[in-house]
């Protein structure tokens, strides 16, 4: 058993008003696979960030060592420099130019006049490239290859600079099966070349065809190590999820009328890519019901909600009925006046105009309605406005005030508002209580009680189990595009839900 | 929403002091009757066609081609009526519906095929510049046959009879005073913060007493330009449109944030296209007043007046990136821009210093917008 090359010990990092690792411990040996799992905001992508110099030394507490001395990157040049590579979800390759030219961005070899000397750049690459029996062209453009090659050419581009640890975060989750072998192929070699991996990912089956050992992330802690071969999937997904529910989630169960909203074999196309990112999804909605919809990061919920309302994606079969009525794909007017709102995951980005006061925010959708005579009637306006600003305790001076400046809490109190003030049947609510204190969540918990009192559906989707299980009537776990299970608010345990989320059928407990 | 005057609208107006002071002491004419009417004339013009760049200014767009749109305009109303024979309304009327499907068509382009506004009227400058010289036939053409008047002189040559000037003015001031009455109720009811009463009645009395000082001093050369009143017109729509109706509000919230105005429902494309459709027919309007104000259509009518508007836009504290800017504002940066080139005319400023001048003053409000709204 050899010295770890890389390790962090008792990891706490705090930000503003989170904590999102308080004990992490971690250590990676030279040529080993040490896979990462954990749910979503576990912490894994903190961690990452720490170990390639993002987030600086001194910024968190606890230990950095590389290779038995004490590590303090003040830069992700640092990180990089100590033999550490990160190859992100989001590739960081410039489309327009060639391969070679992507390998060698910003360490291109000079001439002695200080010219790019272009004829090393390519004989370099293709060794590089022929080191790992890959057969892309140097001089190919980025663009022009599938995500799986852009991949293997980002891993390429780290290992050019002698990498000793490359780190991977979710590295197949844009790629076909067959990339997946052949990335697996590659990082197999690696280890025999003595580099080592971090590999972050979703989807077990990889995880344990690579891994030599697992660490399991939850809130921000290190659960446990384990050597992959002492384990299986059933036990790694205890650990990621094994926590009580706390008593927080006032859930008041209404019940369920007539069908809101129909969704039959609806598909959609991702309207970049033009892959297929829903596939033949099929649900009911009830009034009076909360609809929980669950899954891991790029499952489809969001991509879910927002094709539903009417702006992402293109429908290539099903039908979604609103209230009886066939709801168009592509109008998010027309589906507001229909009746169903959405509250967007990213309040800031989808949500408000930040410059604006709050008062602009919350009428925002409702204008057409607050009108006479074709003026907007500003006493109307305002009576609407201050409504949802009491009901929903929106805390700020004036309705005149900043958006931009309350709080998270208070401004998705502002979205849901807006949302609300347009009166509709079903309201989507995606990820509402991201990133806000504990006191906005449970007002928030409480106004989707009262909607569904009222009559109103709500469709709630969370990446937190306990939420999801404490508020929902019924759960729906998306995997990949794909309807993973449905759940009864009695049926669904944390093991259950986490298993159909990652495509697995959980042998009995 | 509400009209707080910060910093930056004081160094506006001290620039804007600073420089007529300059210009009164170096030409003694500069506050004369006469000059200040032909000031207000251009400026009718110049912040008649910085209004409609609001317009599209507001949700993040940008028209360069407004200044060949001026000349194209005006040179076809002047054909129909002195080759053609045309009654100056029918003509003025058919130049006004061709500005507003060209505009229509631009904003088309803009939002369905997304092709960006920049290149789209920039396009748009090259091709109206081009159909201007061919409509004109590259000569000089009168806006009517020798020795008469019509509906197109009296755009920039009438003038409102004394009385009336002052009969108007105190209308205007008795309902400025009304509305802001109103408003401040309003307000109350609505337990908003309110500005001292005594700073209110100060803001509506030196808006009166500047009014009345208006009508006065160009009482004493012919009356109130026609101009004016048409400007006094077109800002009050366009405050109306923007301030009042949810169309406006959908222009602020499509440029403070797209992405957010698509998902609140917002019909987007259609905004858009709507801003675009009103900025044609202001387009058109300049473009009469500016014509007659020529005297004829020539070559050079309407040159570079897209960088006069877009500098008046800016001056005035609208933002290019769009979602923030205000009528009073880009009055004010009109009136500085008008300011500057009347002045530096009546000094005899030759033309070369005249561009460096304006250059200079805009990067200057820029440079101070950054600064201060930092």
């Amino acid at each position: 058993m050899s010295a770890p090359f890389l390790e962090a010990r008792s990891i706490v990092k705090k930000f503003p008003g989170v904590v999102a690792l308080k004990d992490v411990t971690f250590d990676l040996r030279p040529g080993e696979v040490h896979a990462l799992c954990g749910e979503n905001g576990a912490g894994k992508s903190t961690l990452i960030k720490l170990l390639s110099g993002l987030h600086v030394h001194g910024s968190y507490e606890g230990e950095l060592r590389v290779n038995g001395t004490e590590a303090r990157f003040a830069s992700l040049q640092d990180a990089a420099r100590a033999g550490i590579a990160v190859i992100y979800q989001e590739l960081a390759l410039v489309d327009e130019m060639s391969v070679a030219e992507n390998i060698f961005l910003g360490s291109e070899p000079r001439t002695r006049a200080g010219l790019i000397d272009w004829p090393r750049v390519h004989t370099e690459t293709r060794k590089l490239l022929d080191r790992f029996a890959l057969d892309i062209p140097p001089d190919a453009l980025v663009r022009d290859l599938g995500v799986g090659r852009k991949q293997l050419v980002e891993i390429v581009k780290a290992l050019s600079k002698d990498s000793k640890v490359l780190i991977l975060d979710e590295p197949t989750a844009a790629l076909a099966e067959h990339e997946v072998a052949v990335l697996l192929d590659i990082i197999r070699d690696l280890r025999r070349r003595g580099i080592a991996c971090i590999y972050i990912s979703h989807k077990l089956d990889e995880v344990f065809a690579v891994a030599d050992r697992i660490t399991i992330l939850r809130d921000g802690a290190t659960i446990t190590t384990l050597a992959a071969a002492a384990t299986d999937k059933n036990q790694v997904i205890r650990h990621m999820v094994g926590r009580e529910i706390a008593d927080l989630f006032p859930r008041r169960s209404s019940t369920p009328g007539k069908p809101v909203l129909e969704v039959q074999n609806l598909r959609v196309t991702h309207p970049v890519t033009g892959h297929t990112a829903l596939h033949d999804l099929s649900f009911t909605l009830r009034a009076g019901e909360v609809l929980g919809i669950g899954g891991l990061m790029g499952a489809g919920r969001t991509e879910l909600l927002m094709h539903l309302f009417g702006c992402w994606g293109k429908r290539t079969a099903g039908q979604v009925k609103l209230l009886d009525r066939a709801l168009p794909p592509d109008n998010p007017g027309h589906t507001l006046r229909a009746g169903l709102a959405l509250v967007s995951e990213d309040r800031r980005r989808y949500g408000l105009v930040l410059e604006q006061p709050i008062a602009f925010n919350l009428s925002l959708s409702s204008l057409r309605r607050l009108t006479r005579a074709g003026l907007l009637d500003p006493m109307r306006e305002f009576e609407r406005n201050q409504h949802f600003f009491a009901s929903l305790r929106v805390k700020s001076p004036s309705l005149e005030y900043p958006v931009g400046k309350l709080s998270g809490g208070n401004q998705q109190k502002v979205v849901i508002g807006k949302a609300l003030m347009t009166e509709p049947s079903v309201v989507f609510l995606d990820e509402p209580t991201r990133g806000i204190d504990v006191g906005a969540k449970l007002e928030i918990y409480e106004t989707i009680n009262r909607l569904t009192a009222e009559g109103k559906a709500v469709v709630l989707v969370s990446s937190e189990l306990p939420e999801l299980m404490g508020m929902s009537d019924r759960i729906l776990m998306l995997c990949a595009g794909r309807l993973g299970g449905e759940f009864t608010r009695a049926e669904a345990t944390p093991p259950l839900l986490m298993a159909a989320a990652m495509g697995q059928t959980l042998s009995a407990a | 929403m509400t009209g707080k005057l910060t910093f930056r609208d004081f160094s506006i107006a001290a620039v804007l002091l600073v420089a007529c002071a300059l210009f009164a002491i170096l030409s003694p004419q500069f506050l004369g009757a006469r000059n200040l009417s032909l000031l207000m004339i251009e400026l009718g013009i110049t912040a008649t066609l910085a209004l409609g760049m609001l317009l599209v200014i507001l949700p993040g767009h940008i028209d360069l081609s407004v200044g060949s749109g001026v000349g194209l305009l005006g040179g076809v109303a002047s054909i129909l009526i002195f080759h053609h024979d045309w009654p100056a309304p029918l003509a003025l009327a058919l130049a006004a519906v061709a500005g507003l499907l060209l505009w229509r068509g631009m904003g088309w382009l803009i939002v369905h095929e997304r092709i960006p506004a920049f290149i789209i009227t920039l396009a748009g400058l090259l091709i109206f510049k081009g159909l201007f010289w061919l409509v004109i036939q590259n000569a000089t053409v009168p806006i009517v046959h020798a020795g008469q008047t019509s509906l197109y002189t009296l755009l920039t040559t009438y003038y409102l009879p004394a009385p009336l000037g002052l009969a108007g003015a105190a209308v205007i001031v008795a309902l400025l005073g009304w509305l802001k009455l109103r408003e401040r109720a309003r307000r109350v009811a609505c337990a908003f913060p309110v500005e001292p009463a005594a700073q209110a009645f100060l803001h509506w009395f030196i808006a009166a007493q500047l009014l009345f000082l208006f009508v006065i001093v160009t009482n004493q050369f012919r009356g109130v330009p026609l101009a004016a009143v048409i400007l006094g017109v077109v800002a009050t729509i366009v405050h109306i449109i923007t301030k009042h109706t949810p169309f406006g509000r959908h222009l602020y919230a499509i440029g403070g944030n797209e992405e957010a105005a698509v998902v609140s429902g917002i019909p987007v494309r259609a905004t858009v296209v709507g801003a675009y459709t009103l900025l044609g027919g202001i387009v058109a309007l300049a473009g009469f007043m500016q014509t007659a104000y020529s005297g004829a259509s020539t070559t050079t009518v309407g040159e570079l007046m897209e960088l006069d508007a877009i500098a008046a836009c800016v001056i005035g504290g609208v933002s290019l990136k769009g979602g923030r800017g205000s009528v009073l504002g880009v009055l004010f940066g009109a009136l500085l821009m008008a300011v500057l080139l009347n002045g530096m005319t009546l000094l005899a400023v030759s033309p070369e210093f005249k561009y460096i001048v304006r250059g200079l003053v805009l990067s200057l409000a820029v440079w101070m917008d950054v600064k201060l709204s930092r």
